[in-house]
């Protein structure tokens, strides 16, 4: 008893999401930016420079009218776990600075900004493009800097960001519990933003090992699926959908291949 | 007016001349700082690199300038370690260019970077498993290198020689070259891999993805051996380029030769492996990730199957034919063909290796992205061509660069 | 001691090798790297103590419940209230932004009156006291002469304390003429009065329903409340309730039913007639309640079996009759089937036949006023006003005709016809003197534009009390500016219908940020200003003051909780002349009701349709895009400035389009240049638009992206209601 408590579980958070309830309403998207102080411009429709930690992708199912279909896929980093869980996300291993990085205790890759230097590498490394660079400094119009939060430190110009499973969610719900005198955080104690916001309550979170969590079953789905598995990222963010060509276009499959 | 500079025995253009040349490069050498400067102050918003392309035109010109600067490891290599004795006629040359290579490099890497002012945390914060971090700490101790190799070569300026102090340095330098050489080589063969490994390791990326043996995936081994087979090639072609612009001959033909030929057998033995290496890798790594090796070459506007025939067949296969035989070193013609492919099979290697890995759509709702450089891009790169342009004149003018040159040129 | 060349070398290089190896240049790199994390120009935001504040989101008539973190004073996220009747901590992406709304560049910062020509931008700052006496003598004068029913309002609603008080403060002043923005709600109300019998409201118990037939409108898009309908939609993945979606665009809506049927745009009325015959020839209806709760049914019943068997429908419909009759079977044998209807989220008000046939289908299964049906909620009366003290002059004016014809002649049953008008102020039909325009942008939200852009000029003076500088607000002559939803107390009725009455409180989460005042204390100085008599019915010495009296117990509570919620649901009864649901509606003649409405313009000039569509991530009301949300916008929608249009790949090819080419956009109504995107879930012949983008207003986030297609399309007015009933307009798409 008295070992079981002292010995902190590891823990694995990630996301299971339905995207069978999925709308495409884009209010996950929007609460990232304003939980995490993501900055815009006044241009933002080339995508390729334009910041969204939380990306929601249209995917078609490429048929002729009235065959067509289309499926809303929202897309957070994956926070990957690498080959055999040993943390060798495809990101953090090629950074040269350690600015980003695995953690043991949670599964969440992390990214110091004021470590990196901005070499993109970790970009090329991810196939997700879950990564943004900060190609410009972030400018707020007058007086609207205001309502930036004190949680999530303002990115400089020239570094890379991305989604933190909204770490800052849980540094304050463990600091909670330990004034609290607990060690241990319930699962609605830490939800990241987006999960919070979704107004179909598409998005699941929560700790991947513990049974107690919705997660740890949602992901037994035999409807459930990883984006790009077959390259072994190990990602922690599950999709579900009934459709057999969602499920599909999460990975790649040579033309004759059966799922 | 700067006669009491040049060396004995040699003749040189006049001075004006001379300063003409110099200023042309300096315009395009100030162009290029221009943008440099703009790129620093602004960010790298001068750019048309994007969240799909991190990496682009710098990244390619850096892997490619460092290639090519292999021509100074492994001449030297084969100079001291090997005892390859002609190309004592070669190596200052080979020097020289290996420093402007590396020099470039490290100044594109220093624009590439979006926080310059925080380069130096690659090596304070180092990640071990980092190929870059393995690429930095080479390139930077192997830069040092070349240093040690160019200095007693500068102290060979007759004014400088007179020194005794600098006289007694640049002997006792030359001395031990060899295990600076050695130590060169041995740095060399580990940030070429490194550089290798940049895309290698990438298993996110099926393009770019190759397995290998314990931590270094086959492009590792790859690049390295790439260097050493194109880089000689490179060091004679900027050697047959100041021939001509100096309307000398600098190097005797013989000593082109046996570079040629040991080049011809590398690139022969390279292509062999990069064959047997593009066939795993589109039987087995790429279809393991759900790839036909067609999917990698269709659905775009650029990379058609035509840029693999050209890295193999076309600036593979071709030259390490043409240099291997002895009719082929021996025709001027094929030679300087087989060169130039030679060099360009070495840029389109390193070109596809990182713009056409993040071309490629992995996620199968993403589409390819197409890319062109801006001007700021283009300018910074060319910064270093015209700062290697004048380095070389400076070097060619005041530097006994070419022992050969004074035999070859009797009449001066 | 001689500095010989040695001497100084040795010096020089041990010196710099004693620099590099003292701790300075490390320390100047540190100093440098951190330099780079302190730019001056990037803000640190500050730290305080965290505190949440419960309030009422108003950006779209939704009525969210919302939660404000602050720290210190100041607002830094907006999420869902959690517990919130409508809402439950789901929030959407307007909702979210809201914070950039109040801070952002575009409040109007202090009330401004036009110094240059109207519309040109330029004013001059004058005080709270200057602007309220200004209105107050305009106001005066013309009561004076008798033109006080030349006095206009049109509000974003009508419903809550603030649109009340301007109501009321037009009745006792002596103007008929205050106006809501048209919506499909119109209809509704319509339909209700007619077919129920009294002025009430539809509520929908859809989250206990198990089978949805929805004729067009956006469950996913912002129809109704949007939380609220988003999380209906997951509720029924969970509980096993289907929906069908009927529309000629793969929206996100049908994408996510079960079944999407294309129909030929326009056409919905028929095929809700079709399916009506079905049900009576299959004998499929819930008798009882056909025979014992309704009124009219075999005149409809003769009508629907003559003209709309699922031959007739299929012809005008495009939907194959086998799947008519089985869509029909399905709808009748569903334990709890509801058909809802209102194009996307609502915006336009459609025709009445459409609404009373979709009515119909309701009524044939029986799932009025029962669980997991439809509702007519009656008046919401949680505000218990006192009465008002009507001079002659007030209780002449009142009398007059309305400026957009409602309540009188052809429209005797219409409340509003704000879409009438800016056609009867252009042609002179009506003479308004003064305009008030209250949390609305009827200059861009309207149809046909050009033709409200004339009606303005009419208008002598126009008082804005818009918060932001949006269209309308840049073509006024004076602007009020009123605080902003966080920074006010008011209360917000849900009228889109939920299942029940739902008031919530929005309340000053920060102090007014800049010399704004609220547009109910305006009212109320304004009438003070005026004296006697319209002052005496306004005894408040602030709109707070009024809002706590008039809600009475539920003040409290409002505070306390945020929200106030009747838990009895309806009262079922009908109050129509027979004491029951009347299928006709009071219509003699069946066939004017159920009416087909053209769309505008010459087939042969305009070969194709146009059909705008309503998206969560623009919005398209009152309040502008904010750039969070401008931003999740695809880039198959805006690409820069240029606007993409929905083309199927076949129409594009016929006419020679390919991705991403430009093409000019013609309608009866204006030509712009759009670009082209193939969508393969649009039918083809069609052209589709986002609603929201193409203001020339706000801020640079905002403005001057994409087009407004309220320019391109006009109003086509429903011979039966005097309604709006476009949906859509011919077009052509021409190389540019
Ligand atoms: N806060 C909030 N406001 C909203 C909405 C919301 O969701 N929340 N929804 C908006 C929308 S979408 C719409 S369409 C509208 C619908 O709003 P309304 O058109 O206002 O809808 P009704 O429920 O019919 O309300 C009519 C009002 O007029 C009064 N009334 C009824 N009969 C008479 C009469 O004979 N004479 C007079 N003088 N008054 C009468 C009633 O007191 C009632 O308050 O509300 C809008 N306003
Ligand atoms: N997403 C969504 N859109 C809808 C609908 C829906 O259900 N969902 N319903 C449709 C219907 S039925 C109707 S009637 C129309 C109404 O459509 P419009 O007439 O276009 O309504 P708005 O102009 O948006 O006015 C709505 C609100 O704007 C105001 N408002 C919002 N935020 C602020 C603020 O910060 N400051 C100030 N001063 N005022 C603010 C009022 O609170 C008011 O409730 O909307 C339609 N649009
Ligand atoms: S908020 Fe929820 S429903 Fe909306 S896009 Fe995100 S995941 Fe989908
Ligand atoms: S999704 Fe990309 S950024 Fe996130 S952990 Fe995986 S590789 Fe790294
Ligand atoms: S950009 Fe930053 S986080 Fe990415 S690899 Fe380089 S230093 Fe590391
Ligand atoms: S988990 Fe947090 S950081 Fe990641 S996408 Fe969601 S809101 Fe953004
Ligand atoms: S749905 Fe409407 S009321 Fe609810 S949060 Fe969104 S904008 Fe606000
Ligand atoms: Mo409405």
């Amino acid at each position: 008893m008295k070992e079981e408590q002292s010995k902190e579980k590891v823990k694995k958070f990630g996301m299971v999401i339905d995207l069978d309830k999925c709308t495409g309403c884009g209010a996950c998207m929007v609460a990232c930016m304003a939980e995490n102080n993501v900055p815009f411009k006044e241009d933002e429709s080339k995508k390729l420079d334009s910041i969204t930690w939380l990306r929601i992708y249209k995917l078609t199912n490429g048929k002729p009218f009235p065959d067509a279909d289309i499926c809303y896929l929202p897309r957070p980093c994956q926070h990957c776990g690498g080959k055999g869980e040993h943390g060798h996300s495809p990101c953090v291993s090629v950074c040269p600075a350690t600015a980003t990085d695995y953690s043991k205790e949670t599964g969440i890759v992390s990214q110091i900004y004021t470590r990196c230097f901005g070499c993109r590498y970790c970009m090329a490394a991810c196939p997700y493009h879950a990564r943004y660079f900060n190609w410009w400094d972030p400018v707020w119009p007058d007086g609207m800097e205001k309502y930036l939060s004190p949680n999530v430190s303002v990115r400089m110009r020239g570094i890379v960001e991305k989604c933190s499973f909204c770490f800052h969610r849980y540094q304050l719900a463990k600091d909670k519990a330990y004034f609290e005198g607990r060690r241990e955080i319930e699962e609605n104690e830490y939800q990241t933003a987006c999960t919070q916001a979704c107004p179909a309550g598409a998005i699941a979170f929560g700790d991947l090992n513990n049974p107690k969590h919705a997660v740890y079953e949602l992901k037994k789905s035999s409807n459930a699926f990883r984006l790009l598995e077959r390259l072994q990222t190990n990602p922690k963010v599950y999709y579900i959908s009934g459709r057999e060509w969602v499920r599909r276009a999460g990975d790649n499959y040579l033309k004759d291949e059966k799922k | 007016m700067d006669s009491a500079l040049i060396p004995r025995g040699v003749k040189r253009c006049p001075t004006w001349q001379f300063a003409l040349w110099i200023g042309a490069a300096g315009a395009v050498l100030l162009w290029g700082v221009f943008a440099m400067l703009l790129c620093w102050f602004k960010g790298l918003n001068q750019t048309n690199m994007n969240d799909a392309y991190g990496f682009a035109l710098w990244i390619w010109a850096d892997l490619a300038v460092i290639a090519l600067g292999g021509g100074a490891f492994f001449t030297g290599f084969l100079r001291y370690i090997v005892g390859k004795d002609e190309l004592k006629n070669i190596i200052n040359y080979a020097v020289l260019i290996g420093f402007i290579c590396y020099s470039s490099a490290l100044l594109i890497l220093a624009i590439d970077i979006g926080q310059p002012l925080r380069g130096w945390f690659i090596f304070w914060h180092a990640n071990v498993h980092s190929m870059l971090t393995e690429v930095a700490f080479c390139l930077t101790c192997y830069f040092g290198v070349l240093t040690i190799e160019y200095v007693p070569l500068i102290l060979e300026n007759r004014q400088i020689d007179k020194i005794p102090f600098f006289h007694r340095l640049g002997h006792n330098m030359h001395e031990i070259m060899a295990v600076f050489a050695a130590t060169g080589a041995f740095l060399s063969f580990f940030h070429q891999g490194s550089l290798g490994g940049v895309s290698g390791v990438l298993f996110g990326r099926p393009f770019g993805y190759r397995e290998g043996i314990f931590i270094w995936p086959w492009t590792f081994f790859l690049y390295t051996w790439s260097a050493a087979a194109c880089g000689p090639c490179f060091t004679i072609l900027i050697t047959k380029i100041t021939e001509k612009i100096t309307g000398k001959k600098l190097v005797k033909q013989n000593v082109i030769e046996l570079l040629a030929k040991i080049s011809g057998w590398m690139i022969g033995t390279y292509i062999i492996a990069k064959i047997i290496d593009t066939w795993y890798w589109a039987k087995v790594t790429a279809p393991a990730a759900g790839f036909n090796l067609m999917d990698f070459y269709s659905n775009n506007p650029f990379y058609g199957i035509w840029i693999l025939v050209l890295e193999i067949v076309i600036c593979g296969v071709v030259p390490a034919m043409i240099l291997i035989s002895e009719k082929g070193r021996k025709n001027p013609a094929a030679l300087m063909t087989a060169i130039i492919l030679a060099v360009l099979g070495a840029c389109v290697n390193r070109w596809v290796m990182v713009l056409q890995v993040m071309a490629v759509p992995v996620l199968t709702f993403e589409n390819w992205v197409m890319y062109y450089p801006s001007w700021q891009e283009v300018a910074t790169t060319i910064l270093p061509v015209a700062y290697g342009v004048i380095l070389i004149s400076l070097s060619y003018r005041y530097l006994p660069i070419f022992p050969q040159e004074q035999e070859l040129n009797p009449e001066a | 001691m001689k500095i010989d060349r040695r001497c100084f070398l040795s010096l020089g290089i041990g010196g710099a090798a004693g620099l590099a190896l003292s701790p300075i240049p490390w320390k100047l790199a540190d100093d440098s790297a951190i330099w780079t994390q302190m730019w001056p120009w990037t803000p640190v935001p500050a730290d305080g103590e965290t505190t949440y504040v419960k309030s009422a989101c108003t950006l779209c008539p939704g009525g969210c419940g919302i939660s404000v973190r602050k720290v210190d004073n100041r607002a830094v996220k907006i999420e869902g209230m959690e517990g919130h009747p409508v809402n439950d901590g789901g929030i959407c992406l307007l909702g979210l932004s809201g914070l950039q709304l109040l801070y952002g560049p575009t409040r109007v910062k202090t009330p401004l009156k036009r110094a240059g020509e109207r519309g040109e931008g330029k004013w001059v700052k004058i005080t709270w006291e200057e602007a309220i006496s200004e209105v107050a003598k305009k106001l005066g004068d013309l009561r004076e002469n008798g033109e006080s029913s030349s006095v206009a309002c049109i509000s974003g609603t009508d419903k809550g304390s603030v649109p009340t008080l301007f109501k009321r403060f037009l009745s006792v002043y002596g103007s008929p003429n205050f106006m809501r923005m048209p919506s499909v709600l119109d209809s509704y109300e319509l339909a209700l009065s007619l077919s129920f019998g009294f002025a009430a409201q539809q509520g929908f118990d859809l989250e206990k329903a198990d089978f949805i037939l929805s004729f067009g409108s956006g469950i996913i898009e912002g129809w109704g409340s949007p939380v609220r309908m988003i999380r209906a939609k997951s509720s029924w993945r969970e509980s096993g309730g289907k929906t069908v979606q009927v529309e000629p665009r793969l929206s996100n809506t049908a994408a996510k039913s079960d079944k999407w049927i294309p129909i030929n745009p326009g056409t919905e009325y028929a095929l809700a007639l079709g399916l009506a015959g079905v049900i009576i020839t299959k004998s499929l209806y819930r008798n009882d309640f056909v025979k014992g709760s309704t009124s009219g049914f075999d005149k409809f019943a003769g009508l629907v079996l003559s003209a709309y068997t699922p031959d007739a429908a299929e012809k005008i419909t495009g939907i194959k009759k086998e799947t008519i009759e089985a869509l029909a079977v399905d709808f009748a044998r569903a334990a709890k089937p509801v058909a809802i209807c209102g194009r996307g989220q609502g915006r336009a008000q459609g025709s009445l036949g459409e609404l009373m046939a979709v009515q119909a289908l309701n009524a044939l299964v029986g799932n009025i006023n029962k669980e997991g049906g439809i509702f007519a909620f009656p008046n919401p009366g949680y505000m218990a006003w006192p009465d008002y003290i009507a001079d002659d002059i007030a209780a002449e004016g009142i009398k007059k005709e309305r400026a957009d014809g409602a309540g009188s002649g052809n429209f005797g049953y219409a409340k509003n016809l704000t879409n009438r008008f800016a056609e009867t102020v252009k042609s002179g039909k009506a003479a308004v003197n003064v305009l008030f325009v209250l949390e609305s942008n009827p200059l861009y939200s309207l149809s046909d534009t050009n033709t409200v852009k004339e009606a303005f000029k009419k208008i002598p003076f126009i008082v804005s009390f818009s918060s932001f500088m949006d269209e309308t607000a840049i073509n006024s002559d004076l602007i009020l500016p009123n605080h902003v939803y966080l920074e006010r107390y008011e209360d917000v009725y849900v009228a889109t219908g939920l299942s029940k009455p739902v008031v919530s409180l929005s309340k000053p989460v920060v102090s007014p940020q800049f010399n704004t005042k609220h547009a109910g204390d305006v009212v109320l100085l304004i009438a003070k200003e005026m004296g006697s008599p319209v002052a005496d019915s306004f005894p408040w010495k602030s709109y707070s003051a009024c809002l706590e009296e008039i809600l009475g117990g539920k003040w409290d509570k409002l505070v306390r909780e945020g929200f106030w919620t009747d838990g009895a649901s309806s009262t079922p009864v009908f109050k129509t002349s027979s004491g029951k649901f009347e299928f006709a509606g009071g219509f003699i003649d069946l066939a004017a009701l159920f009416a087909p409405v053209n769309a505008e313009g010459d087939p042969k000039a305009y070969p194709l349709l146009l059909i705008p569509y309503d998206s969560m991530r623009i919005a398209s009301g009152y309040i502008g895009d904010p750039p969070f949300a401008v931003k999740t916008v695809e880039d198959t929608v805006l690409k820069g400035k240029d606007a993409l249009v929905e083309v199927n790949p076949a129409t594009a090819r016929a006419g020679g389009f390919s991705e991403g080419s430009y093409a000019i956009l013609k309608t009866p109504k204006g030509s712009a240049k759009v670009k082209v995107h193939l969508f393969d879930g649009i039918m083809p012949g069609l052209v589709a638009m986002p609603r929201g983008l193409g203001h020339t207003a706000y801020d640079n986030y905002l403005a001057g992206k994409g087009i407004n297609v309220n320019e391109l399309i006009g109003t086509v007015e429903d011979p039966a209601s005097g309604l709006d009933a476009a949906w859509g307009i011919r077009a052509n798409l021409i190389k540019a």
